[in-house]
């Protein structure tokens, strides 16, 4: 067995507490901050815009939008 | 603020259009079905597609930490934008889009609290529930630490009132304006600035706690 190899493994363990520690460590000033943070690391499951898109593709169509019967209206009258 | 412009659906007719008139991309959505969770999703509208990806991530966001619930929170939000897709014609650029979407998102997921609320159904959100919520391409020690810290901000959160909760989501958006947040949760500017001042307080106080 390598002699080094429980001061490698005891370094590597220190290192990675080091960097937990330096991750989990970070300050915020507001709670505006903290929670712009989070929204940043908090992506909406991948599944969800495929299930939106389906639910979509399954819509008839929605009614006319006000500019567009206001448009037909005034072509129609033209 | 600069509002960004959108362009209107061009999925939009007053009745159904016949089998032979649906546009080829929705004919082949339809067909195909759901498509594979790696590729991007085929929208029959393109252009609701691009709103969604601009803000998707809020909506979602906004939903779980005011639900505290991931699983709700995705259900809220495919339900807050289906709805938003079907009223999207009513929607005539006088607030942002950004403003538009988050009166549905407030009103579906008060909707929800109450009616679990009426129900006396138990939150069990911290049992399980967090596995799903952080995203599958970060690294184990990643995503330790934003399940670590989502919990810590979920828990101050919760033991918020349900009114500060939402303000405090809802400047958290660089977006969103002191005049916009007023608009939206009906009171005026000073009401909003008040209540975020109590609002931060009360969060940092039970935020501590959780260290």
């Amino acid at each position: 067995m390598n002699p080094k190899t429980p001061k490698l493994q005891q370094q590597q363990k220190q290192e990675t507490t080091e960097e937990i520690a330096s991750r989990t460590a970070r300050e915020f000033a507001s709670p505006e901050e903290l929670l712009r943070h989070d929204a940043d690391q908090t992506s909406p499951p991948r599944a969800l815009a495929h299930r939106v898109a389906e639910s979509i593709a399954k819509e008839p169509g929605c009614t006319r939008s006000w500019w567009q019967r206001w448009f037909s209206r005034r072509t129609t009258n033209s | 603020m600069a509002r960004r412009e959108y362009p209107r659906p061009s999925l939009v007719s007053a009745e159904a259009p016949p089998a032979e008139a649906i546009p080829d991309f929705k004919a082949r959505a339809l067909r195909e079905g759901p498509s594979s969770p790696g590729a991007p999703p085929t929208w029959a509208s393109p252009e609701f597609g691009a709103i969604y990806e601009e803000h998707s991530r809020q909506i979602y966001y906004l939903a779980l930490r005011f639900l505290g619930d991931p699983t709700q929170a995705e259900d809220a939000a495919h339900d807050v934008f289906l709805k938003a897709y079907r009223k999207l014609g009513e929607f005539r650029g006088e607030s942002a889009m950004r403003t538009w979407l988050y009166r549905i998102t407030i009103n579906h997921c008060k909707n929800l609290l109450q009616t679990w609320h009426q129900r006396h159904m138990v939150n069990n959100a911290e049992d399980n529930l967090w596995e799903t919520a952080a995203a599958s391409t970060e690294s184990p020690l990643r995503v330790l630490e934003i399940k670590e810290l989502g919990q810590r901000i979920q828990k101050a959160l919760h033991l918020l009132p349900q009114e500060y909760r939402l303000l405090l989501l809802l400047v958290a958006d660089r977006q969103m304006s002191y005049d916009e947040i007023a608009v939206l949760t009906e009171q005026s500017v000073d009401a909003v600035r008040g209540k975020l001042h109590r609002a931060r307080k009360a969060f940092i106080a039970q935020f501590q706690k959780f260290a």
